[in-house]
């Protein structure tokens, strides 16, 4: 934090002081970062102004994509209580102002991490070329653009069948596409980037971005494409389940500190059933099956906290982790609950929701109480890739 | 300690020197008046030696074999009377084959407690009690024992009675039996409490780690030791039964139920009508199944009882945690092959069944999720299809009881992890040691799941579509393959483990059924016939030789050593006496013996061993 030059401060402290509910304010934000103490290097006070920027990394997104998903979420339901038989006054309570109000703090969010990491390209190019090459980091490459589909999809005033929408989804597809050819080609190409080598629950993330894209595809009303992407995603899918199931490598495919990826488990079969549900325009008997797997993992994560202790011990970017997959888990269920109108579906969404939404809300809190454990200076995903320290 | 044990014994053997002449005895053996210590040589019965000695007065050396360091023996306790002194052989060499682990061990033991004793002179008397049936084998009186404490003899003298051999293997490590007699009347001693942790309980304290479980034994079921091994409970006498009755009996159930089910359909479904079966048969056999269900289970709950730690170690054995599924598929099948209508059966029964089911899945789909010792691809083995069958089988009875949500979502969970333990079995990858080279009656395994997938989807659906056709193709394709390759299902030892691989042929006859009333024609009627026949065949001929080996060769539930296991590889010296003495040929005792330095490391990936007489699991 000491590092933040006069120039960056306006723009950095924003994002990261603006988690809080309270506090949106620049000069709060300000106040706040510059107040923080340093504890460990007052000679880095002099130190390059761009030193952040190389701790920065696309895993940072997780924040966006929370944000992001959890828009969506606040859009979904509130589209669902216009129907009368689903739910429940709890959620037609949720006034569309505070929807606004969430959607553009996720939009300012990403906006600003994009900013950031466009920056960093430009200045430290030979780290995101590292990153790239990073077995877990490569798959973060992919979160821009889910979270910038998410807002897509969850945006108030675009309607899906305005061009402008399809512009925009052509607009962050195609990056997609490209980094799929790219990484997936590896998996099967390149010799040490063979799949059973590099596979970790991060790659989820490729998944996801597949499947996100042909959802939005589907709601766009362009059928061919969104099978096609839906393909490749779930083709994928199948591979990467049976090979992260095998675990050939063992536990260290994953340091301990990024245990809360292993929430992406749940996150793939969930998309896909949302996927699948907008494809075939119903909940047939493959988005319940998708849905029914993701619940069985989550319940199967859930019941061994022992796997995430480590990681529980100090707060850092990767708590982040957590609250998209239980978004993405939310949405599903709220689907099934729309197909399956009983009562204990209904239940279990709303108890999916508020879990999720309690989620993020607490990783909210988190970050604005201790914004110094989100650019640590020993982050563990980094240890020893980055060119410069 | 030992350096005056062997002055003892000089003095002693100088002292009767001229004893020995009298005797016959060649000079290496020198006959010593032993003192007898409750407790480590009550062998009542071994009073074979001349009693025209009994007139020495050994006295003098009695009191020489105390030690110095231990509190002065007032009265020498005696297991029995005064007016016969146990003479006994003392011999330099060791005895017998069979039982010199077993008493090496328990000299090793003794040894330490020596030294211990040397430190804490006032606690433990360690020995335990020997059985009677021990009185076969020599004793091993070259090194005389401390006795380091006197306790009233009359508890000692009842608790040495008990065999506590076999205690770290019941629950709480025998305790439970010691409050037993506590309430019976007999006074507790307390010092044993402290003196069974210091021997071989120690080595039984925990569960062994699954790579123990993969060093130390072989075989396609993993039931056989190495030769390298040595096990925590002497291999040559019989255990106590409930110690030998392995979880797998379940698979006898399995295997009947799943018969009574085929003669149900045959006898209710169209294809098969001609043959006028009459619906007797499958009642009989389904309350001669459930019988044995009760029998089985009543006797597997009494070994939770009294030796749940045995059961702990079937659980963390790589292949028998997946029989643990077996009770719940069988009752399954029990309720699937009622006879009374399944629609009328009461919801609450399914969701009874299916939720220890449930948790047995969380517990072991995510121990391959999260890696570690037990991930997939180290413990990948045909048995594996026990944990993902029980889904279908659960979708396929929920299917036909009328409930909708539930079966889909056991099969949604069954077939994700059964594309994933498919493609992981038909990869044979290099870490996994667990795939035996040659064909064994657990790769029918193979046959189970797909079969009875289809027939669950055919029922979600309603109707035999193409997904059902799809799964049943592959369910008789894996047949064919396996049948046509008969020949090499041999050599292998029986284990009542077979009757589980019979309940996929079962399965498969079904499914041809259900696929003959969808596509009816003289192939699918032939084949549905012939299939049944052959099930049907095979589990008569189980019967057969399961009989035979009941009653004939009386060794249908051998010592159970798959759960004996040690927790860390025996020491070298161990292995070498073992060989020394054991009846194994010269080969595999260089072999082993070269191999043993580097196996004495705890690797993870097991080397093979090099004596290939029988079937071997994969490196």
């Amino acid at each position: 934090m000491e590092t933040i030059s006069d120039s960056l401060k306006p723009c950095v402290s924003q994002p990261l002081s603006a988690k809080g509910a309270g506090l949106a304010e620049a000069g709060d934000g300000g106040t706040m970062l510059k107040a923080s103490p340093a504890p460990s290097k007052p000679p880095r006070l002099v130190a390059s102004r761009f030193a952040m920027l190389t701790r920065f990394h696309a895993g940072y997104f997780r924040i966006s994509l929370a944000l992001s998903g959890q828009a969506l979420l606040w859009r979904t339901l509130s589209d669902r209580s216009t129907d009368p038989s689903a739910l429940h006054p709890l959620v037609q309570s949720l006034p569309s102002a505070a929807f606004v109000l969430l959607w553009s703090l996720a939009l300012l969010t990403l906006f600003a991490l994009c900013v950031l990491y466009v920056a960093r390209c430009v200045v430290r190019l030979p780290a995101v070329r590292a990153e790239f090459r990073h077995h877990v980091g490569m798959n973060y490459l992919f979160a821009p653009w889910i979270s910038w589909l998410l807002l897509l999809q969850a945006t108030p005033f675009l309607p899906p069948e305005a061009p402008s929408y399809h512009m925009l989804w052509w607009a962050f597809s195609l990056p997609i596409l490209v980094l799929d050819v790219k990484v997936y080609g590896q998996w099967f190409t390149r010799g040490r980037k063979f799949l059973s080598m590099v596979a970790n629950p991060a790659s989820h993330m490729t998944v996801i971005a597949n499947l996100m894209t042909a959802r939005a595809a589907a709601k766009m009303g362009w059928h061919e494409g969104a099978v096609a992407m839906f393909a490749v995603g779930a083709a994928h899918y199948l591979v990467l389940f049976v090979t992260l199931y095998q675990r050939f490598l063992g536990s260290d495919s994953l340091p301990a500190m990024l245990r809360p990826v292993f929430f992406l488990f749940f996150a793939a079969p969930s998309m896909a059933s949302l996927a699948w549900c907008s494809i075939s325009m119903s909940f047939d008997t493959g988005c319940k099956m998708l849905f029914f797997l993701s619940m069985f993992l989550f319940a199967s994560l859930v019941s061994r906290p022992t796997l995430f202790k480590r990681a529980m011990r100090r707060f850092s970017v990767a708590w982040w982790a957590y609250s998209f997959p239980l978004t993405l888990l939310a949405l599903a269920s709220a689907e099934y609950a729309q197909e399956v109108r009983e009562p204990a579906a209904s239940v279990l969404m709303l108890a999916l929701a508020v879990l999720s939404v309690l989620v993020t809300l607490a990783l909210m809190v988190f970050t604005a109480l201790r914004p110094n454990d989100l650019l640590p200076h020993d982050d563990p995903f980094f240890a020893g890739t980055l060119p410069a320290r | 300690m030992e350096l005056s044990n062997r002055d003892i014994q000089i003095q002693m053997g100088s002292q009767l020197s001229e004893q020995s002449s009298r005797e016959d005895l060649p000079s290496l053996l020198i006959q010593v008046p032993s003192r007898t210590i409750a407790g480590f040589d009550c062998v009542g019965r071994d009073a074979v030696f001349p009693a025209a000695l009994s007139e020495r007065n050994n006295k003098d050396t009695v009191i020489s074999i105390q030690a110095p360091a231990t509190p002065p023996a007032a009265a020498p306790v005696r297991a029995y009377d005064d007016t016969q002194i146990p003479y006994s052989l003392s011999i330099s060499m060791p005895a017998s084959p069979s039982g010199l682990h077993f008493s090496q061990f328990r000299a090793a033991s003794v040894r330490r407690n020596e030294a211990r004793a040397a430190v804490a002179p006032s606690d433990t008397k360690q020995v335990e009690a020997q059985s009677p049936r021990l009185l076969q084998q020599t004793r091993f009186h070259s090194q005389p024992i401390l006795h380091a404490s006197q306790i009233n003899d009359g508890t000692r003298r009842a608790d040495s009675t008990r065999d506590k051999r076999f205690d770290p293997f019941k629950t709480f490590s025998g305790r439970l039996e010691r409050q037993l007699s506590n309430l019976r009347g007999r006074p507790l001693d307390p010092m044993d409490l402290g003196s069974h942790h210091s021997k071989i309980s120690e080595e039984t304290d925990q569960v062994p780690g699954t790579d123990r479980y993969f060093d130390a034994l072989e075989g396609p079921e993993l039931d056989t030791l190495r030769a390298t091994e040595v096990a925590v409970l002497p291999n040559d006498e019989q255990w106590p039964f409930l110690l030998r009755f392995p979880i797998s009996a379940f698979g006898m159930v399995l295997g009947v139920s799943s018969q009574a089910i085929l003669w149900k359909t045959l006898a209710t479904a169209p294809p098969t009508a001609f043959l006028h079966v009459s619906l007797a048969v499958a009642h009989a056999l389904w309350y001669i199944s459930l019988a044995l269900m009760g029998l089985v289970s009543c006797i597997y709950l009494l070994k939770i009882v009294f030796y749940f730690e045995a059961v702990r170690r079937e659980f963390h054995h790589p292949i028998r945690a997946n029989f643990f599924f077996a009770p719940w598929i069988a009752c399954l099948f029990l309720v699937q092959g009622a006879p009374r209508e399944l629609a009328q059966v009461h919801h609450g029964v399914w969701y009874m069944l299916m939720a220890p089911i449930f948790c047995l899945e969380l517990k072991i789909y995510g121990q391959w999720m999260s890696g570690g010792q037990r991930r997939l691809s180290k413990v990948a083995n045909p048995s594996n299809h026990l944990s993902i069958v029980g889904n279908f089988v659960g979708a396929l009875l929920g299917a036909k009881m009328g409930i909708s949500e539930g079966p889909i979502f056991f099969f949604a969970i069954g077939l994700a992890h059964y594309i994933v333990l498919f493609v992981t079995l038909y990869q044979r990858l290099p870490t996994n040691v667990t795939l035996p080279k040659e064909l064994h009656p657990v790769f029918f395994l193979f046959v189970a799941a797909p079969s009875v997938a289809s027939m669950a989807w055919a029922k979600i659906n309603g109707e035999f579509d193409n997904g059902a056709r799809i799964a049943y193709f592959i369910a008789l394709f894996l047949y064919m393959s396996l049948a046509v390759r008969i020949n090499f299902f041999r050599g292998f030892r029986f284990s009542l483990a077979w009757w589980a691989y019979t309940f996929p042929m079962t399965g498969a006859s079904i499914a041809t059924i259900t696929y003959a009333t969808e596509v009816t024609n003289v192939l699918t009627r032939t084949l549905s016939i012939g299939l049944s026949g052959i099930a049907t065949v095979t589990v008569a001929g189980l019967l057969v030789t399961t009989m035979f080996h009941a009653f004939v060769l009386r060794d249908l539930f051998p010592n159970d050593v798959s759960i004996a296991i040690t927790r860390r590889k025996p020491k070298f010296s161990k292995i070498l006496a073992h060989f020394r003495s054991s009846s194994s040929d010269m080969k595999e005792l260089v072999l082993s013996v070269s191999k043993s330095p580097n196996t004495d490391s705890d690797s993870s990936v097991t080397d093979t061993d090099p004596s290939v007489t029988k079937g071997k699991a994969e490196p």
